[in-house]
């Protein structure tokens, strides 16, 4: 506190201008001011005492002399002037806090109690007097005696929720999380501003103390508890039991009820898990539902949103049910409703619907919006190996992502040159960095092979988009006997091992590893045989595995895959810890 | 054993002037040499060593060129090592005959020397039986270097078990039985209770009426193991503690909870420092809940009045030709090293026996880093810190691993010490 005051009132220093003083120079307020700015404290002491033998009441003077004892580490001397002042001022808070602190500083705790008393005497029903009690006690780190200081408080006012932030903030500091969260309810409920401060210190529990604070709190039959709750679950990782615990207190509370919507809201915005999306859907719907139709309907929207990027499409159809058609919503909620209502389309499957409301659309979207929404379609058609309507659906697309999408039907058509030729247009910032990484990994697969068209493997790649792995592993293995190991066979042999070893079928990835190991591809060769030898660690082969690391590393010492094999043979061999 | 004649000061390195490696010629002439380049062409510094050890395993010879390139190695070019140094990712250099007798001029010119290296050392390193692989920096090195050693502990080396071994390593262990003094502070903590639970099961099996007398007679045994000639390096709290406990000969300075009676409060004054291998007249730290055992240690890590910042530490220049074991125990390619704590970081200036060599120091500081010296036929080497890659160690932290520090130059000062005994006894010029 005294660093407060003295940062506000050097403030007000500097704006009244510079302050000279002579030297011999009568003390004044000014020249006291300029005193302590310099970090002259020893002189600054002389002129404030002056100043207050001239006016004991001076409270300005008081408090700096208390600001420029304290880095002269002599507080305890203000204890003479602070009495003459509450002479002459008995009723003053700020009187009674100088000589608490200066009791403090003197180590004084009896004396601190009678100043302390005889204030509360003077202003019964406040706290004042014995916040500022435990708080000086507390900057002389007495940690027993601020306890004191608000148990007697307590104790006189006859309230149980008296001082009770202080309490918490108090037993916080001693890790007592317990009843911290006991006495938070209270504090919260009697001044709701408190609750930033109460989750963030119960917050910081550790996740063993986090049971028992949820449970102290939802013991609490008010509002205010619920909504602690709710907002320390959300805090620590359950945003549907944050979402539920102040789903129980709303009926009680219908105008705080909004307002805790809303913030839980903006906390869940933070979060971009599935159950965060979800909690966020299911508030705004609830935050829906309690606003006018003209609010709500941005609030479905956005709701729907939510549920959307959640998965959870029925719940996303059912908040979009009648708003893009809604003529009275406003046209912005109700395009974005329908792009919403597209995406959702898209996302169960129904192409032929969501093209049809697509194109309903074109007219009222943004250009970039509609192209956003068709490249979807056209990845989901894509998926469906609905390659002559995904085609159609992308026209004459000729933006990088446009390429890349173009690249795939081809891809999956076996036009082998032609989709090299488009991810090559489409280059590596086309879609996100796992898309740009996945057509690198294609050119790699694709060059060694001098075929232009192939539509076995074109059908094969296919199966892996549509995740049917297994029938994508036979296909490709088929496909690389046909072609001998330099021309790709070795490429596509390895990718289909490591498509068998992803769905455990460790005996056939081994076999196809081997095979796709073969001495002529020297640039296919040490992937086989670090993918090799990782299967064989995992499957406690550690012997052999080490044998062919090492068969790696002198075969193909110019590898950029040799320093993984030597750290994978190190950890093998037990030399530096697994990580 | 009898390595002191090779210690002693004003040898002169014949081989380092002769024709070449005699034991080497069985690989044919011209012949085709490997040098190991230990400056910053070497790209994994530590695993050099293990080929050098491997070597010495297989029955093959080597040289340590001493302050050429970093504390070179030169090594047959035979299939073998060919072999084993690009499995470990080490940087070889193919050497003629030629250029060899060039290298050989420019080390006879300069203050460097080429050591021949005979014979693997059987390495020892003392731990419990449950110790962490990785929460032991020479253990980690041996492993990550490929060097082998045998885990020993209490009942061996009170059976006279350290015979058997050349060289033996102590880390963190705490010779006067207290636990490192978490005792207290650490009550109830998982490790501790098994650690409590091993030491007291174990001092009743080996007869000892408490662990601080059982760890008492082991530091006696360690003692005598060097005196007849065996090579100890010991880090971190294992260098305080090993010579508080030999100090303290008939002086109780375990607190109660190790050995049910407090510590003697005259004990600073009853210590018998004759016994001691590197320390002196150190005062001891007679509270028990503080983890720290005396003035020896500059850093004084746990305790929050006393704990000095970490700095960095300079490695001494040393006479190869004339001092060749200091310069064996220095050779890096830093001179400059970032310092690490330990439960011991380091050793006060004020506390060292005078006849002690100072390998590594803070300048400026009241505190050294490295240090060596001789007892009876065999010598010891004491470095503080726990970890040279893990500066601020706390229980708990992630295992180092050491294939992201294959350049480390604090572990370099680790393996240095494992190859010394290595090195060929040189004759004394006449």
């Amino acid at each position: 506190m005294a660093s407060t005051l003295r940062a506000g009132i050097l403030v007000l220093l500097a704006l009244g201008g510079p302050v000279a003083a002579a030297p011999g120079q009568q003390a004044t307020m000014p020249r006291a001011f300029e005193l302590e700015r310099r970090g002259n404290y020893e002189e600054a002491v002389e002129a404030y005492r002056e100043l207050l033998r001239r006016s004991p009441d001076d409270l300005s003077a008081l408090l700096g002399l208390e600001r420029v004892l304290l880095p002269l580490n002599r507080s305890a001397e203000i204890l003479p002037a602070a009495r003459a002042a509450l002479a002459t001022d008995p009723a003053s808070a700020a009187l009674h806090g100088v000589a608490l602190r200066a009791w403090a500083a003197a180590d004084q705790p009896d004396s601190m109690r009678a100043v302390a008393e005889r204030w509360a005497r003077l202003v019964p029903g406040d706290e004042a007097p014995y916040r500022e009690w435990g708080a000086a006690a507390l900057a002389g780190r007495r940690r027993d005696a601020a306890l004191e200081a608000y148990r007697a408080g307590r104790q006189r006012l006859g309230r149980s929720d008296a001082l009770a932030a202080e309490m918490a903030q108090l037993a916080i500091a001693d890790g007592d999380y317990g009843t911290a969260a006991r006495e938070w309810g209270p504090a919260v409920r009697r001044l709701p501003g408190y609750r930033i401060t109460a989750v963030a210190t119960l917050g910081h529990a550790p996740a063993f103390k986090r049971a028992e604070i949820l449970r102290i709190l939802s013991a609490e039959p008010d509002f205010a508890a619920r909504r602690l709750e709710s907002e320390l679950r959300v805090k620590w990782g359950d945003p549907l039991g944050g979402l539920s615990a102040l789903e129980g207190g709303l009926a009680q509370s219908r105008g705080q009820g909004l307002d805790a919507l809303r913030a839980l809201v903006d906390q869940l915005r933070m979060l971009r898990t599935r159950d965060a999306l979800l909690a966020q859907g299911r508030a705004l719907e609830i935050i829906a539902g309690r606003l006018p139709p003209v609010q709500a309907s941005r609030v479905r929207l956005e709701a729907a949103q939510a549920y959307s990027a959640a998965g959870d499409r029925d719940a996303a159809r059912r908040m979009l049910a009648g708003l893009a058609d809604d003529r009275t919503a406003p046209s912005a909620v109700a395009t974005g409703a329908a792009g919403a209502l597209v995406t959702v389309l898209i996302g169960e499957g129904k192409l032929e619907e969501a093209n049809r409301r697509l194109t309903e659309l074109r007219p009222q979207m943004s250009g970039e919006e509609y192209a956003l929404l068709t490249r979807a379609l056209v990845a989901a058609y894509v998926r469906q190996g609905q390659l002559a309507r995904a085609d159609s659906a992308l026209g004459r697309d000729s933006t990088i992502e446009g390429f890349a999408l173009r690249g795939w039907i081809k891809l999956y058509r076996g036009d082998l040159a032609g989709a090299v030729e488009s991810f090559k247009s489409a280059g590596p910032y086309a879609g996100e960095r796992a898309d740009a990484t996945r057509r690198t990994m294609l050119l790699a697969l694709l060059q060694p092979i001098e075929a232009d068209t192939l539509p076995a493997l074109g059908a094969a790649l296919l199966k892996l988009e549509q995740r049917d792995t297994v029938a994508a592993a036979r296909e490709l293995e088929g496909v690389a006997e046909a072609l001998p190991p330099a021309k790709g066979g070795a490429e596509i042999r390895l990718l289909a091992g490591r498509l068998s070893e992803g769905r455990g079928d460790p005996e056939l990835a081994e076999r196809l590893y081997r095979a796709a190991a073969a001495p002529e591809t020297p640039a296919t060769a040490p992937a086989a045989e670090l993918a090799l030898a990782e299967l064989l660690l995992k499957r406690r082969r550690t012997e052999e595995a080490i044998a062919q690391l090492e068969h790696l590393i002198l075969t193909y010492p110019e590898s950029a895959l040799v320093p993984q094999a030597r750290r994978t043979m190190d950890q093998a061999r037990g030399a530096v810890p697994r990580t | 054993m009898r390595r002191r004649e090779f210690v002693r000061q004003g040898v002169i390195g014949l081989a380092a002037l002769g024709p070449g490696l005699p034991g080497l010629e069985r690989y044919g002439r011209p012949a085709p040499w490997l040098l190991v380049p230990m400056d910053d062409a070497q790209s994994d510094h530590l695993k050099a060593y293990g080929l050098a050890f491997r070597l010495l395993e297989r029955g093959g010879r080597a040289e340590w060129f001493l302050n050429y390139r970093g504390g070179a190695f030169l090594l047959p070019a035979d299939g073998a090592t060919s072999r084993d140094a690009a499995l470990a990712g080490v940087t070889t250099e193919p050497l003629d005959d030629g250029r060899l007798v060039a290298i050989r001029g420019e080390i006879g010119d300069g203050n460097m020397d080429a050591v021949p290296l005979e014979k693997a050392p059987k390495v020892a390193v003392y731990a419990p039986p449950n110790a962490a692989p990785w929460d032991d920096a020479v253990t980690m090195a041996l492993n990550y270097a490929g060097i082998k050693f045998e885990k020993i502990w209490d009942p061996e080396v009170v059976a006279q078990g350290l015979r058997r071994y050349d060289w033996l390593h102590l880390h963190h262990e705490d010779f006067t039985g207290q636990y490192s003094k978490f005792f207290l502070n650490y009550a109830g903590a998982p490790w501790l209770v098994e650690m409590v639970e091993q030491n007291r099961s174990m001092a009743k099996r080996l007869g000892f009426p408490s662990v601080p007398a059982e760890k008492r007679a082991v530091a006696v045994a360690i003692e005598q193991y060097v005196e007849r000639g065996g090579f100890l390096f010991a880090m971190c709290t294992a260098t305080e503690t090993l010579d508080l406990a030999l100090a303290a000969d008939g002086v109780d300075i375990a607190a109660a909870y190790a050995d049910g009676s407090p510590m003697d409060p005259g004990a600073t004054a009853a210590m018998r420092w004759e016994r001691a291998l590197a320390f002196q007249d150190a005062r001891l730290e007679m509270s028990p809940t503080m983890p720290v055992y005396s003035d020896i240690d500059g850093h004084q890590v746990n305790s929050p009045d006393r704990r000095q910042p970490l700095g960095s530490f300079t490695l001494f220049n040393f006479s190869a030709k004339i001092d060749p074991v200091s310069t064996m125990l220095v050779q890096n390619h830093r001179q400059v090293i970032p310092d690490f704590y330990g439960l011991t970081t380091s050793f006060t200036r004020r506390r060292l026996k005078p006849s002690l060599t100072v390998l590594a120091e803070e300048p400026s500081a009241p505190w050294v880093k490295y240090i060596h010296g001789e007892r009876g036929q065999g010598t010891w080497t004491f470095l503080g810190g726990h970890d040279p890659e893990d500066p601020q160690h706390q229980i708990g932290d992630a295992p180092t691993d050491l294939s992201l520090h294959p350049h480390s130059p604090g572990y370099r000062l680790i393996l240095n010490n494992v190859l010394f005994p290595a090195a060929k006894k040189k004759e004394l010029k006449t």
